[in-house]
């Protein structure tokens, strides 16, 4: 089977093109596999990419940035997308043209606005997939929108968690699309893993204010009064790396608390630890705590939408914590820094239940998916009917689609009031 | 940058490595191929000053290990002087080396170091990463070695706690704060030692290193005097003893402000320690 991904921008750094990357590579022992990449900005791509994958810019930033139609603004992605700006007229025409004439049987877009112009364009004998790496209750009302109205003709949708396919099967109305759940993969490590002696405390990812790293450095002050001989290093690096610097010296954590910068791979950053610890207030998924538990860490983190709940299970591989809750950030980081043997027991179990993200059983569960995907295409599910009109559109929604269209215009119109003020 | 390093980063060949505690570096890599590398050897080169010459080299065999790859050791002795090194693949008697890029650097044994109480000369090699993205291995070598295990400031003074490594404190020792450029100008206190002879600390007090007249910014670099003499050695402190080979950005303590000035420890290029006198703006 030839399998296509459409993927943003292929070269650049990521979690979507990481977990975009390793399903690609995943798929390519059994498939042909090839990603097509819209934008292009460098000669290789920044991630690792297997040779077997094949990669397709679709427009070359380093020759077509000042191009005509590059200049004027995108017709077919949508306007509420996030990258919206980043899009353009050559974009729509070369996506269109490389959906039109592809050979895949199967093609998957990547995000929002990518489903769409998968939805809309590629022709019909193609199983037409969309990816969603965010969460639906987090996109704004309009492109929510958007996408109800255009993910009818896809045949699958998958979110990164079930709490997110939930929402999507109760939110968005989508008759005759499958919504399933097909978590990030994260590859088998190639160090063994951490035996749990390590008096460190591991945490990555960007240094921005939702992850949440100043409460984790709060929380980390009792444990270290408690227990002098262990570090906190904190992975990565962003707009938070000040501000995040000074409370550690106000706290006196300075021979402590770590800011280490940014490293990749991780790998053998998370193996140093014996503990992994994440304080987000918001998870569209958690791939560091899958990388750190897939490393033998057991992980402390917060019970934030989504992920962190279908990843770890509390008491046995990790703990979870109220979101926000310091002083219950504190005991649980305590308890494992405290106890030699519950701290080893678990990273064991980190090691064991995290094997349900390796690439070989999330591959096998994206087979399944375009199997049965298929299945019902031969069966002859009818085709998706043309967009309805607006007004019926309007009048037949669910209780959802009118609150985000009504929303929609809403914001439409006090957009429109405040241009004609200025 | 020599000419033999114009390989770019994106096809050079990787070279994961495992460190022991006990200084013993393990590099692997992926075969090259063998028509191009018919004896392939792996060379360390200690990065010479701007405009020198090279002349440090260490040439290491590299063996099947077994399992596909190729694998060399650089064994603990004898110790490397004291400096940075690249690392690049020798494809045999002919051909261009090629620079190496890091693979995966396995160097958990190294976090607890500071534990291991090690004898004179006190040889320390960390594998890092290049601005550039190339392998390298930072080295240090010294007959004895003050390892900083923490440092306490407050308004008034800053506390360094520490520990000797290759040489026992003597009853003598003082701890000698040297301004840098200074030509001579130094301060002195006096240690507290510890239960067994290795551990000490010490307590800087902030106005004893603010410049008399009105002098700019100034620089104190810290040591331990071995024993009563003048003649004692000075042991350098600093902090070399885990993971981190380039400390400044990382291990970083806060200023005391000390009226129209900042004081402020800190660790050097070199991972030393020393103390900062900032002029505040």
């Amino acid at each position: 089977m030839k399998i296509s991904f459409l993927l943003h921008n292929a070269y650049g750094i990521g979690g979507t093109i990481t977990t975009t990357f390793n399903l690609a590579q995943a798929l390519a022992g059994r498939h042909e596999v090839e990603i097509v990449s819209v934008l292009r900005h460098r000669e290789h791509p920044s991630h690792t990419l297997d040779p077997r994958v094949s990669l397709r810019p679709l427009v070359d930033l380093r020759q077509e940035k000042e191009h005509p139609l590059h200049l004027r603004p995108a017709r077919v992605f949508p306007v509420a997308e996030y990258r919206y700006h980043q899009y353009s007229e050559l974009t729509d025409q070369r996506i269109a043209e490389a959906l039109a004439t592809t050979d895949a049987e199967v093609v998957i877009g990547t995000r929002p606005g990518l489903n769409v112009h998968v939805a809309r364009q590629a022709p019909d004998h193609v199983l037409r997939i969309g990816q969603e790496h965010l969460t639906l209750d987090n996109h704004p009302p309009r492109l929510r929108t958007t996408l109800r109205r255009a993910y009818r003709r896809l045949d699958v949708v998958t979110t990164v968690t079930e709490a997110d396919a939930a929402a999507y099967r109760r939110k968005m109305r989508l008759p005759g699309v499958r919504v399933e759940a097909l978590p990030n993969s994260v590859p088998d490590p190639v160090l063994p893993a951490a035996d749990g002696t390590a008096k460190v405390i591991v945490a990555a990812g960007r240094l921005v204010p939702v992850k949440r790293y100043d409460l984790l450095i709060e929380a980390f002050a009792p444990v270290a009064a408690a227990h002098p001989d262990w570090q906190l290093r904190i992975y990565g690096k962003g707009e938070e790396h000040t501000r995040l610097r000074r409370l550690i010296e106000r706290l006196g954590l300075s021979n402590h608390a770590l800011l280490m910068g940014a490293a990749a791979p991780m790998e053998a950053e998370w193996v140093k630890g014996s503990i992994g610890a994440t304080a987000a207030n918001f998870e569209p998924f958690g791939m560091t705590i899958v990388e750190a538990m897939r490393c033998g860490l057991p992980v402390v983190s917060t019970d934030c939408p989504y992920g962190p709940a279908e990843i770890i299970e509390d008491g046995a591989d990790g703990r979870l914590v109220p979101v926000g809750d310091r002083d219950a950030l504190t005991a649980a980081l305590l308890d494992l820094v405290g106890d030699d043997e519950l701290r080893r027991r678990m990273g064991r179990t980190a090691l064991d239940n995290a094997r349900r993200f390796a690439p070989a059983p999330v591959v096998e569960q994206a087979e399944r998916l375009i199997e049965a995907a298929a299945t019902a295409r031969r069966t002859a599910r009818p085709p998706a009917p043309p967009e309805p009109a607006r007004l019926r559109r309007a009048l037949a929604g669910h209780g959802f689609a009118a609150r985000d269209a009504a929303y929609a215009a809403a914001s439409a119109a006090r957009r429109t009031i405040r241009g004609g003020q200025r | 940058m020599t000419p033999t390093t114009a390989t770019a980063p994106a096809t050079a060949p990787r070279a994961a490595c495992t460190a022991g505690t006990d200084g013993r570096i393990t590099f692997r890599l992926a075969p090259p191929g063998p028509a191009a590398f018919p004896s392939p050897r792996l060379l360390l080169r200690l990065r010479p000053r701007k405009g020198q010459p090279e002349k440090t080299l260490r040439v290491l065999d590299l063996a099947d290990a077994g399992d596909g790859e190729l694998s060399a050791v650089l064994d603990p002795l004898p110790a490397l002087p004291e400096g940075r090194w690249d690392l690049y693949l020798l494809p045999g008697p002919e051909g261009e080396r090629i620079r190496l890029r890091p693979g995966l650097r396995d160097l958990r044994a190294l976090v607890d170091g500071h534990v291991r109480d090690r004898p004179s000369p006190v040889a320390v090699r960390i594998p890092y990463v290049t601005r550039d993205g190339y392998l390298a291995l930072r080295t240090w070598l010294r007959d004895a070695h003050v390892e900083v295990a923490g440092i306490d400031v407050t308004d008034r003074s800053t506390t360094v706690r520490a520990r000797l490594h290759g040489v026992p404190l003597d009853a003598g020792a003082s701890v000698l704060l040297r301004l840098r450029g200074g030509k001579g100008v130094e301060r002195t206190v006096a240690p507290r030692a510890g239960g067994d002879g290795r551990d000490l600390a010490f307590t800087v007090d902030h106005a004893d290193l603010l410049p008399e007249s009105g002098d700019g910014d100034r620089v104190w670099d810290v040591f331990v005097r071995a024993g009563a003499g003048a003649d004692a050695p000075l042991i350098r402190a600093g902090r070399l003893l885990d993971d981190v080979a380039d400390r400044k950005e990382i291990f970083v303590h806060p200023a005391a402000v000390v009226g129209e000035f900042a004081v402020r420890p800190y660790y050097t290029v070199d991972n030393d320690l020393a103390v900062e006198v900032l002029r505040r703006t």
